[in-house]
C-alpha cells in the first residue's frame, strides 16, 4: 500500500477529527489514544503518535519517512457518550474494511450530539436525588422536598449551560437554589429529618465524570491530563460549597456540618 | 434472613434511579439505559450486602466496583460499546458527593470562622473518605483493563 502526500495529509485529518470527537464528549485519554492510533493505522499509516494534554491533541502520522502533524484545541462540548459509542463504531467498521476514508470523513462530519428531552431529564434528575434521600434515611415528605428542590436547580443549570455560562458559575448558583428551596423544608419541618433533603438534593452537582476520569487517566499513565480533570472537579465542587455556604447564611438554616 | 434480602432488594431499586438519571445526563444511547440501571442496582446493592457483612466502606466500594468493572468488560464484549458508557454511570450511586461537599464547606467555614479542632476533623475525616472511596471506585472499574488487557484495546 502506498499513500501519497495528499492522502497522508487527508488520513492525519480523519483520524484527529475523531479523536477530538471523542475528547470533546468526556472520554478518558486512553481511549482517545487508542482510537486516534487505530483510525490512522486502518488508513494505512505506518505509525501514529499521539500527544494528548487536557485541552487539545497533537498528532503525527508517519509513512515512509513522511511526517505530518498536526494540532486541534478541544473545546468541552459536555459529556456524551453516544457520540463516544459512535465514533468508535465508525472505527471497527473501519477495521473491518467495512468502510473506505471518504465514508469515514463524512460519516464523522455527519455525526451529531444526541439529546434527551430536557424535562425528561428533569423530571428523572430530581427522582435520583430523591433516591439519594432515602438512602441518607429520609421519609416520603422528605422525598418530595428533595424532589423539586433537585428539580429546580436542574432546569437552571440546563438554563445556564444552554447559553454558555462559566460552568463554576453555573454550579454555584444551582447549589444556591437547590439549598434555599430544601431550605423551605426544614423551615416549615417537613419530615421526620428535614435537613437530609439539603444535603442530598445537591447530589445532581457532584462532578462524577471528571473524577472517575482524572483518576482513570493517571493510573494509566496521562498523569497529567488527570490531574487537569481532577483540579476542575475540585473546583466545580467549591464553587457548589459556596453556593451552600451563601444560601445558608441568607436562611440562616444549617443542615450541614 | 428475609428482611436482609427485602433490605437489599428495595437498595437495588432505589440505586437504579439515579444510575439511569445520571445516564440520562451523560446521555447514554436509548439501548443501554437498561444495562446502567441493572448494573446500578447489581453495584450499590453488593455494597450494601458487603457492608451489611462488616466491611468497611472503602473495601466495599473496591469490591463492588471491580465486579461492575467485570461486568462492564463483558457487556462491552458483547455489544461493541465503550466501557464506561455502562460502567460510570452505575457507579454513579456509590460516588461520596456527600463527603466532598461536606469537606468543601468545612474548609469555607474554616476561612469564615476561623480555626477549631472540631471543623478541622470534619474536613479531614471527610476529606479522606472521600479520597478512599474516590479511588477505590476508579480503580476498581480500571481493574480488567490494568489486569487482563494491559494495553490493548478492549473493543
Amino acid at each position: 500500500m502506498s499513500l501519497s502526500h495528499e492522502e497522508q495529509t487527508e488520513l492525519t485529518r480523519i483520524a484527529v477529527k475523531a479523536g477530538q470527537i471523542l475528547h470533546q464528549h468526556g472520554a478518558e485519554s486512553r481511549l482517545v489514544e487508542q482510537t486516534t492510533q487505530r483510525i490512522g493505522l486502518a488508513l494505512g499509516a505506518q505509525s501514529i503518535e499521539l500527544s494528548v494534554s487536557s485541552d487539545a491533541i497533537v498528532i503525527t502520522s508517519l509513512f515512509e519517512g513522511n511526517c505530518i502533524t498536526t494540532t486541534r484545541r478541544c473545546y468541552d462540548r459536555g459529556i456524551n457518550m453516544q457520540m463516544v459509542c459512535d465514533v468508535l463504531r465508525i472505527c471497527i467498521m473501519l477495521e473491518k474494511s467495512l468502510l473506505d476514508a471518504d465514508q469515514v470523513k463524512e460519516r464523522l462530519t455527519r455525526l451529531t450530539p444526541y439529546k434527551y428531552n430536557r424535562w425528561l431529564v428533569v423530571f428523572m434528575i430530581g427522582l435520583s436525588c430523591a433516591s439519594f434521600s432515602h438512602f441518607f434515611g429520609g421519609d416520603l415528605p422528605v422525598y418530595i422536598t428533595t424532589f423539586f428542590a433537585s428539580a429546580g436547580a436542574m432546569i437552571l443549570r440546563q438554563e445556564l449551560a444552554h447559553r454558555h455560562h462559566n460552568p463554576f458559575v453555573n454550579f454555584a448558583l444551582a447549589a444556591f437554589v437547590a439549598t434555599t428551596i430544601a431550605s423551605v423544608g426544614v423551615i416549615y419541618e417537613f419530615g421526620e429529618n428535614p435537613q437530609i433533603a439539603m444535603a442530598a438534593s445537591v447530589l445532581l452537582l457532584v462532578p462524577g465524570f471528571p473524577l472517575i476520569n482524572a483518576v482513570s487517566d493517571m493510573l494509566k499513565g496521562h498523569i497529567s491530563t488527570g490531574i487537569a480533570r481532577w483540579v476542575f472537579a475540585t473546583l466545580l465542587s467549591i464553587s457548589v460549597a459556596i453556593g451552600i455556604v451563601a444560601s445558608m447564611s441568607l436562611t440562616s438554616v444549617s443542615g450541614w456540618l | 434472613m428475609m428482611e436482609l434480602i427485602q433490605l437489599i432488594i428495595i437498595d437495588a431499586l432505589f440505586a437504579a434511579v439515579p444510575a439511569v438519571g445520571f445516564a440520562m445526563v451523560f446521555n447514554v444511547p436509548k439501548k443501554m439505559l437498561i444495562y446502567c440501571a441493572v448494573g446500578g442496582a447489581f453495584a450499590h446493592s453488593l455494597r450494601f450486602l458487603l457492608m451489611d457483612l462488616g466491611l468497611h466502606i472503602e473495601w466495599a466500594t473496591l469490591i463492588a466496583s471491580s465486579s461492575m468493572g467485570f461486568v462492564g468488560l463483558y457487556w462491552s464484549r458483547k455489544r461493541l460499546i465503550p466501557r464506561p458508557v455502562f460502567t460510570v454511570a452505575s457507579v454513579i450511586p456509590m460516588i461520596p458527593g456527600s463527603f466532598a461537599f461536606t469537606t468543601m464547606i468545612g474548609l469555607v467555614e474554616l476561612n469564615t470562622g476561623g480555626y477549631s479542632v472540631e471543623l478541622m476533623q470534619i474536613v479531614t475525616e471527610n476529606g479522606l473518605k472521600t479520597l478512599f472511596i474516590l479511588g477505590a471506585l476508579s480503580f476498581g472499574l480500571a481493574l480488567p483493563s490494568i489486569l487482563i488487557y494491559r494495553g490493548r484495546p478492549i473493543v
